[in-house]
Parts: C-alpha cells; structure tokens; sequence
C-alpha cells in the first residue's frame, strides 16, 4: 500500500460513550399537525443512550440549531438525531451545526419525518406518530455505532500527463497550463499535430490541417509550464489517482519516466482502412479514400484534377465506408466486430471536399451516394446546400442495397438502387470512386491493457456516464479528450479536451486530493484473510489481499474504492464495512423497526 | 400486530423518489420504513432473513437499477436477491414478501404501486 | 427600491441549465467563487423537465438533481433564480452586472417549502412547466425537484383572499414585495443562456396552437415523464389514448423559409427517444416518423436508432406539406414520400408530435460584451479551432446551446472547456 495514503482517522483517539441527543422539528405545523411530537420526544426520551430528547417550532432556524448547540456545550451530547424535513434540505445544516460545536460533523443522523411521514399519512395520524417514534429510535442506533470520519487525503503529483499530441493533447495541455499546472505531452510520432499534419483544407474555417495544428503547437511551444517529448514509444502506464507513472523510449534509445497526477488520453484515431477489394478498393485502379483524395486534390494542379497523371473528369464519393456497418451485410473487421456506429464527421468532410472540387474545377462531375446525410454542424447544411447547387448528384440508397462498382478499362460503373427516384437501378460511370471512410480508434492495446481501461462496443475508449461524466474513465484520476472516445471534429475536439483538462485542474487543486471518507474499510482483527471480498470488487485494485503484521488480510486502496457496498455482502466474519454505512448499524436499525 | 413493511432505498435515485412522493402528498400506508443505503448491494443474504425473522413482514429493495452509479451492482444485486429467494423457500418464508425493483427520483406512482402490492402481499402473512 | 445587495465573485454565470450549471461546478471547484443568475424560479433549465434522456435512457430528474444540488449545496456558488441580468458594464479587468431579484412575495429566508400556501390557494393557472397541460396554483412551487424549493406567487392572478398568509406558519406571505436591485462584480462572464424551441408562427401550416392534439416535443417531453400531468400519455382534445402517433421532423430546422436553415441537432434523436418511450407506455400504438435525413451521429445514436427501427417504430422519408384536423380533432398529415411512391398522401393521426428546433434563449448582443453573433444570433467563437469558448470579447466566454444546437453529452462536455478558458483568463489578469 502506498504510504502516502493518510489513513482514515475512524477511530480518533477512543471511542466515546454515545450520549444522544434527539431533537423533532414541528415543521409549524407541518409535521405536528400529524405527529404527536411531544409523544415522539417522550418516547425517545427514556430510549437507551439517549441523553436528551426536544422538540421545537424550526428546528433548521438560529434559535433551533442554537438548541443543540448549548446540549453538546452544557450536556456533553456527542451525536446527534433531527427528526425533520428530507436530508436534501437540511441534513448539512445539522452537520453544520456539529462541526461548529466541535463534534465529528458525520455523528449525526437525519430521520425524515415530514416528505416520509407526516405528508403522506395524513389521515392516520396514531400510525405516522408511532412510526415517527420507530424511525427515530432506528436512527439512534444507528448513530450510537457511528465513528467520527474524516477525509482521506492521497498526495498528488501536481502534474498531468498528456497521451498524444494531437489538436485534442496540445489543447487539453495548454488548458491545463493556462490553469497553472504543469503538463506534459508524450507524443509517438516525431512532430506534434497528429492526423491534422495529413490533412488538406478543412471545415469549417477552411484552414489546412497543417496550419491548425501550427497555431497550437506555436501556443505549446510557448508555454513554459508544458513540456513535450515527441518520437517516443510508451512502454508502460500504471499506477494511480495522484501517482501515476509513465515509462517511455525516446527516439534515441533512452528511457525516461513521467509521473503524474492525472493522465489525459488524447490518443486520436485511425482512419478506417478498407478491406482488400471493399467496393474494389486495393484491386482496382483510381479507388481512393477522403483522406487519400484530399491530399491528392492538395497536390492537382490549379485547372485539372489528376490522380496518377491522369485527369479525373468525374466522381463517386460511396458513404459510410466503415461505418453504420450492419450484421449479415457488412464483413465483420479482424476483431470479429463490425462498426455499427456513424463516425459523425465523414458527410461533412466529403461535402466540404465536393464543394471544394466544384470550386476549384467546376467541370467535374460528382456523385454523391448515401443513405443519411448529416450535416449536423452550424455551417454544415451550407456545405449540402451548395454541393446541391452546384450540381453534386445524390443518390440515396438503404443499407440493404449497397452500391455496387464495377470496373474495366474505360473506368467505373457505379450501380445505385436509388430511393430518390423511386428505386430505380441507376447506373454512372466515374473516373475516381473516394470512399468516404470513417474513424477507428488509435491502437493503444498496451495502455488499455496495463491500465485495464474500459472501451465499448466500438473500441473507443468508454466514460462513465456520458451526461454526468462524459470525460472520466472508470480508472480514477484519467480522462479522455477528443477521438480517443468517438469520432468528432475540431472544434469538438477542443470542447472536449478542455473538459478533460477542467477535470485534471480540479482533481489536482489542492497539493493532496481529497477522497471521499465513505470508502470500505477493514477490521484486520476480524478478517480471516479467506479472499472472497476481492473477487466481488468492480474496481480494480481497490480492493486486494495482501500480508500485514505478519498475516493474510483484505486490504482496500481508497483511492480506488467507491464505496458501494458490493465487498460488505460477502464477507463471512463481517470484517468489512463501507464507513458510515455499517451492517452492525442497519441490523440494528431494523431490529429497533422490528420490535413491537 | 403490525405488518411492517421495509423499503431499502438508495440515496442517488430511490431516496429522492419517496420524498418525490410527499412532494407530492400521495399518501399510503404507515406501516413502512425507509431505510437508505449507498446501494443494496452491501446486505448479504441473511440481512433479509434476519429481517424477517425479527419481525419484519415484507421488504422492498427499491434500487437505482440502470441508473446505478456503481459499476456491476445492480447485476450483483439481483443474483444476490435470487439466492435469497432460494433461501426464503428452505425455510418456507413466501416470495413474495422480497421484491427488487427500481424506483427514480420521480417514480410516484411506481413507489405507491410497489407499496401497495407489498401490502396485498404481506396481509396473508 | 432601496438597499442595492453587492456581491462579488471571480466568475458570473449567466444561466444555469445543464451548461451553466456543469460550468459553474468546473470553476468552483478549482476554486473559484461563482455567481450565477437565472431567470426562471428554480435552476436546471429545460433538461430537468425531460424525460428520459438519450442514447441511454437515464431518467433526466435523476441525471440533473445531482448537478443542482451540488451547486446549490456549494460553499463557493451563489445561486439568484427568478432574477434577471439587466446591463453588464466592463471597467478594466472588471465586469459589473445589473441584476434585478424578481418578488416572489415570500419571505425566502424564512419559508420552510411546507407548501401549505399553496394546498389552500383557491386560484389555478395553466401551469408552464407541465406545458400547459396541468394546472397550479397561482402561489406554488414551480416542480417537484425545483431548487430553490421556494414558491412564487403571481399577483396578476391572486385574488387576494389572503387564505395563504393565514395558513403560513412562518409567517412568510409579503404582497408588498417589490424587485430587488443586485450588483454583482466578476472577473470574468460565461454566457449559458440555451435556447428556446422554434417557434411556429411562421410555420402555420403545421397547426401548432391552432389544432389541440398537435403538441411541441416540451409538451411530449412532460406526457412521459413518469411525474407528468395526466401520469401516462393522454392527447389533449379528449383524453383519449393516442393509438397512432406522428414525428414531423425538421419542423423549424433545415428550413430557410423560416430563417432556421441549420440543422438543431437534437431533433432527430428526441424524436427516436420519445418515439421509444412511447411505445413502451403505448405498445399497441403506431408510431411514425416523418424524417428527411435521420441525423443519429452521436456515440451510441446509431444503434440507438438501430433498436428503434427493429421495435417496429415506422421511418418514413417524407416531406410534410401541411397538417390539418378532421371533425373528431384527429390530425391530418400531408407528406409527400422521398421514396416509393410520389404522389402526396394525407394520413390520419391520433396525436402529432412537430420536432421543433432551437434557437437562441436569449439575445446576448443587448449585454454589450463585445462577443459576435452569427446570423442566426448564436454566440460566434474567436477561432472554434483553437478554443470552444473563447469570444472576442475579453473574459467573455460561453458554454452550451448559446454557440449553437447541441444535445445534453456535448453541452456537459463543452461546458468544463468554458470553465477553463474563464479559470486561465482569471489567472492571468
């Protein structure tokens, strides 16, 4: 175990002889109208280990959290029971209150009598006062059981590593810098920019992949809080939130390590590569990909479009090559899987370039034949409007009609069974046929392997929660920007990466991170060592066996473990507990439940 | 005696919904505890069988189901939960006096629901 | 009018939707005090009255309290609802916000959200966040997950009974409550204004206000949502339950006859959402969607799309003319087909759902802030390739919907970039 890691403080000092105190708020009415509340402070009076037990008009007012204030001073309570509204509302407030007094904020319990009693059994009000009675008791068991908590802290590295130097690296690096913290890039290739440096004009602001990525390297290179190391080879990613390392090979065979406390993965894509004689592609002359037909339009002289020295009069672009692949249709990739998602950029691009061909030699020809096009951007439906103006045929197909290319001498024929007009075989004759290829992530087997990232059905790395935590990765403390995660332009690469940067400065605020105290914790007394709690852990490492004074026990990382419970169920000696949530606690509530 | 009724929530989504209720003032029967847990995928198996032998009649797992924010515990859960049913029928507990479901920030009438089939369940206890 | 408040902070969020609400949480916690100000009486924006929400069906109450909570509940956030930004002034690195608190006519320090005023209010309005389709109490807490849980009380309508300042046990009723003027000082303004759905006054040939079971998908939204109005999906004229329910697609995007010719992003797939929602609630309904291009490009959209195709929910590529109602209120919808056949065709309808589009939430350009407009009155980008936040005014920077269309996971992802590139600028100043 890491010896940076403090301890949870759970059992500060020594264990105080619990003296409750209970306290029921009228709510004005709200709740006494319904409850007995003097009933409920009688009853709760004479429970064991219950000091003193009030009831009061508002208990969340200044004269009410004053009321507990003056017992824990003048009676020496040491926890405490509100019986009120929802803990949404005001169970901070009473914490407040404990903190304020100088009591463990978490030795309180808040027991609500009012959203879950008192509004919803209005017509019985015996049962609702003697349910009132019941939940408060259950409360004070459990908090005679409760220990102080504290939060843990794990010391830091205050310093993010950058996987990739691509636009979606540079930007979450300079995001982080621009916060103050240090960054560092590690990029495999010898230059920064990544897959831009292969591009030619692109959406929107009609730049060159080149100079977009040459704006941001010209902001990396001047900011002194970053530091990059190009041409290197990763050889191994580990450890954890805070304390990561990163061993690599630089160009010139030596080794160097980074360690940080946040990794950012903005390891990009790949272009699909289609399979050896996809719609004739590797077999037959003049079938190229978008990429490969945007750097050959990057290098046609002004007045003709050439591909191998011969001019190219007309063209099909196929969509949806590699993409919005279907069973039983498509040929599953070499992992046995298919791409069933939609790579988002691809229409866009092949219309930007359509435009761009039309502009630069408006006596080609140009085929456009695909099932939806989504030009979902701002300006992107001008792209569609324009290539339709200028002449750009469409030919819509359904995915069980693929298109069809056959080839010989003279050039392609395309064969279209076209929706748009009426499912007519259409038939077209083509120079070139660009296959509109999508997006695969990059391969980053060895990472993903030694860090066992998650990644979903379609390779990409997975976050979380696509709403709550659409940048984190399961792995504490790692996060995603850009293509690494699923297709996306630029400047949805930018918003992404900057996320992730956000995520990297908060977690790295503070010289030590703190944790969250409601983590499984280990009785090493009681524990047998017999490893079945392990086996029952989501979160890997958070929970392993390991040798201690001399004898096999569990052993929980906090920094890995989330809390939920899963290691308390299995446990044959109840050796293990999540702080706060004790199984002695609940038994004991609802024994208290329980008993007539 | 009373048939007491314990509902295990959970406080991302369950928690939030039982208040949803009172928000609400939908009403139901008093005899039914709300216990909240972080998920109930911490309560082994003889939590529940100990439950009802105390005393307890019917128990409802109100968990977060696919909006769980813990990674393989609702799956754990539910295989947890059929062993338990296993368990209930050696010592001739009724099925359904145990009912796992899933209940959000704003179920109401799926809470009342559930409540109120708990209760049919539990009279012939 | 009297005592102005004064409150300063390192950043002014303006708006507090999923966008404003993700920024906000981004920069305080780094560290950074925050204000932030909404106009409606509780935080959340349009996000927290959804349904569920896609690709993965979570339940949009339970994916948005969380955000609100923790905003509200956060030591370095100060939250005004029901308040409105009325001038922004820069001086120097400093950025001044008139700010006008709207009267609730409570006292909200000491109101305890019993809600008793509003059991005992004899007045009922049309209630706007069920869409028209319910009915509240002209005091009332606005929802059920609202945050503040504070009521409003709208003088226009109240009668003044005073049956609520009698029932309040803290004594909180104030009808002479009057706006309260608020200044607050930042360093740096994030725009997070969202948007509003099109509207359809210039698309009257869809019926939307005219013809009763032609609804907006806010109105589809709330028949879903499992806390609605009716508590299951009803259509409006008569209760009836829908058995054939209509998407028109595009109904205010991709249409330059109506100014809107960009595509809103979002129509396509809460169409697919709702149409999949539907069919759960409704199994034996027909529902079809009238699409020009489904736009499901987003990471899981297509096999979302995928599911709801083998459920059996009917994609028509079709253009809608117009649509009418027959004696019974059953909507008439006029298509023309994109395939199969040419000949328009009129169909009949239990329910019509119109996928109206976004546009701007608000008009930025009246707060004088130097960040550029596009045509269309989104907030335009410095250089979009460089930065996803960065406006040309200095320590203006936006976050969300207000730079365009986008759905919840693109509006929570843009918006921690937001909270950085106004972190970076603070720090530098």
């Amino acid at each position: 175990m890491d010896e940076k890691i403090t301890e949870a403080s759970s059992k500060d000092n020594y264990r105080q002889e619990p003296k409750v105190g209970v306290y029921i708020c009228h709510c004005g009415g709200n709740i006494s109208d319904i409850i007995d509340v003097k009933a409920v402070a009688a009853a709760l009076a004479k429970y064991p280990g219950v000091a003193v037990a009030r009831e009061y008009a508002f208990m969340c007012s200044s004269n009410g959290q004053d009321l507990i204030a003056e017992d824990i001073k003048n009676l020496g309570i040491n926890r405490t029971v509100v019986a009120a509204c929802s803990p949404s509302l005001h169970e901070l407030t009473f914490r407040n209150v404990l903190q304020r007094a100088g009591v463990n904020p978490y030795l309180h319990e808040h027991i609500n009598i009012r959203e879950q009693a008192s509004w919803v059994h209005k017509a019985d009000h015996a049962g609702a006062t003697a349910k009132a009675i019941k939940l408060a008791q259950a409360g004070v068991e459990k908090v005679k059981r409760k220990d102080p908590l504290n939060a843990i802290r794990v010391a830091a590295e205050p310093r993010v590593a950058v996987i990739g130097g691509g636009v979606a690296g540079m930007r979450a690096a300079l995001s982080a810098a621009g916060k103050g913290l240090e960054a560092v890039i590690i990029e495999k290739a010898p230059r920064l920019g990544g897959k831009l440096l292969e591009l030619g004009k692109m959406y929107p602001s009609g730049e060159e992949g080149t100079a977009i990525a040459g704006k941001l390297e010209a902001l990396v290179r001047a900011e002194s809080k970053i530091s990059v190391h190009t041409g290197v080879d990763i050889d191994f990613v580990g450890g954890f939130v805070g304390n990561f390392k990163i061993n690599f090979k630089n160009s010139d065979g030596t080794s160097s390590q980074v360690k940080a406390g946040a990794i950012i993965m903005a390891t990009g894509y790949q272009h699909y590569k289609p399979a050896q004689g996809e719609f004739g592609y590797g077999e037959s002359a003049n079938v190229v990909t978008l990429p490969e037909f945007i750097s050959l339009m990057k290098n046609s002289p002004a007045g003709r479009l050439e591909y191998s020295g011969k001019e190219i009069k007309s063209l099909a672009l196929i969509h949806c090559v590699g993409s919005r692949q279907v069973e039983g249709i498509h040929k599953p990739q070499a992992d046995g899987k298919i791409n069933d998602y939609c790579s988002r950029v691809c229409c866009s691009s092949a219309l930007y370039a359509a435009n761009q061909v039309k502009d630069r030699y408006p006596g080609v020809r140009i085929y456009d034949v695909y099932r939806d096009i989504r030009t979902y951007g701002m300006q992107h439906e001008t792209y569609y409007d324009k290539a339709s103006k200028d002449g750009v045929l469409f030919m819509r197909h359904n995915e069980a009609d693929q298109p069809v290319i056959v080839s010989d001498r003279t050039g392609h024929t395309v064969k279209v069974k076209d929706v748009l007009t009426w499912g007519e075989e259409l038939e077209v004759k083509a120079d070139l046929i660009v296959l509109v290829t999508g997006m695969m992530p990059s391969d980053i087997s060895l990472i993903k392997s030694q860090m066992k990232m998650p990644t979903g059905a379609d390779r990409f790395l997975q976050e979380v929660h696509l709403k709550l935590r659409p940048v984190e990765l399961a792995n504490s403390g790692v996060f995603i920007a850009g293509t690494a995660q699923y297709p996306m332009d630029v400047p949805e690469a930018m918003a992404a990466a900057g996320t992730a940067a956000a995520k990297a400065a908060i977690l790295l605020a503070e010289p030590d991170i703190p944790l969250e105290p409601f983590v499984a914790v280990v009785d090493e007394h009681k524990c047998t060592g017999c490893g079945l709690c392990p086996a029952e852990c989501s979160y890997d490492g958070a929970l392993m066996m390991a040798e201690k004074n001399g004898k096999k026990v569990a052993v929980v990382n906090p920094a890995l473990c989330k809390g939920c419970g899963a290691c308390v169920a299995v446990c044959p000696v109840r050796a293990i507990n999540v702080a706060g949530w004790t199984l002695d606690q609940f038994d004991a509530m609802v024994e208290a439940i329980a008993k007539e | 005696m009373s048939k007491k009724i314990l509902i295990i929530t959970t406080n991302h989504s369950s928690y939030p919904g039982a208040d949803a209720v009172g928000q609400a003032r939908m009403g139901y029967s008093a005899d039914t505890y709300v216990i909240r847990v972080p998920d109930p995928v911490m309560f082994p198996e003889d939590f529940y069988l100990n439950a009802f032998a105390k005393g307890i009649a019917g128990i409802i797992i109100m968990s977060s189901g696919s909006d769980c924010p813990y990674e393989g515990a609702y799956e754990r859960l539910s295989k947890r939960v059929a062993r338990v049913y296993e368990k209930m029928k050696a010592k001739g507990i009724a099925a359904n006096r145990l009912k796992l479901t899933t209940i959000c920030t704003v179920c109401r009438a799926a809470f009342l629901k559930e409540i109120s089939e708990m209760e049919k369940a539990v009279a012939a206890v | 009018m009297s005592y102005t408040e004064r409150i300063e902070a390192d950043a002014l969020v303006v708006g507090s939707g999923i966008a404003g609400l993700q920024a906000a949480l981004d920069l305080a916690d780094q560290g950074y005090s925050v204000a932030i100000v909404e106009k409606a009486p509780s935080i959340g924006g349009k996000m927290i009255s959804l349904s569920k929400v896609f690709p993965t069906l979570d339940c949009a109450s339970c994916i948005t309290t969380p955000r609100m909570a923790s905003v509200s509940h956060h030591p370095r956030i100060r939250t005004l609802t029901y308040s409105t930004v009325d001038a922004i002034k820069r001086e120097g690195g400093t950025f001044t916000a008139a700010v006008t608190r709207k009267p609730r006519y409570i006292d909200e320090k000491e109101c305890i959200s019993c809600k008793r005023c509003e059991e005992v209010c004899p007045v009922y309005l049309p209630d706007e966040y069920e869409q028209g389709l319910g009915a509240k109490k002209t005091i009332s807490i606005p929802f059920t997950n609202a945050i503040p849980q504070l009521p409003v009380m709208h003088p226009e309508h109240c009668i003044r009974c005073g049956a609520c300042a009698r029932t309040c046990p803290k004594d909180c009723i104030e009808f002479l409550q009057e706006p309260a003027p608020v200044e607050i000082k930042a360093k740096a303004v994030i725009l997070a204004t969202g948007y509003e759905t099109t509207p359809m006054t210039a698309k009257k040939q869809y019926g939307l206000g005219e013809l009763p079971n032609v609804i907006s998908p806010m109105a589809a939204e709330r028949l879903l949502a499992p806390h609605g109005p009716y508590g299951r999906v009803l259509r409006p004229s008569d209760g009836k339950v829908p058995g054939s329910i209509a998407y028109v697609q595009c109904a205010g995007s991709r249409d330059k006859s109506i100014g809107v010719p960009y595509c809103s992003r979002v129509c396509c797939m809460y169409a697919i959402k709702q149409a999949i929602l539907l069919s759960g609630s409704l199994p034996v309904a027909d529902i079809t969607i009238y699409y020009m291009d489904i736009r499901a490009f987003g990471k899981g959209y297509e096999q979302f799309y995928n599911n709801a195709r083998a459920m059996g929910i009917n994609f028509v590529k079709a253009k809608v003319a117009r649509v009418t109602e027959d004696a019974d209120h059953n909507p008439v919808v006029r298509i023309e087909r994109q395939e199969g056949t040419s000949a328009p065709e009129e169909v009949k309808h239990d329910l019509v759902v119109l996928a109206q589009g976004l546009v701007p939430g608000c008009d930025v350009s009246k707060f004088g802030l130097g960040a550029g407009l596009n045509d269309f009155g989104f907030v335009q980008l410095s250089d979009e390739t460089v930065s996803s936040a960065v406006t040309a005014g200095a320590g203006v920077f936006a976050a969300g919907v207000v730079k365009g269309p986008r759905d919840i996971p693109d509006s929570v992802m843009d918006a921690g970039s937001a909270a950085m590139e106004a972190a970076s600028y603070i720090r530098k100043l």
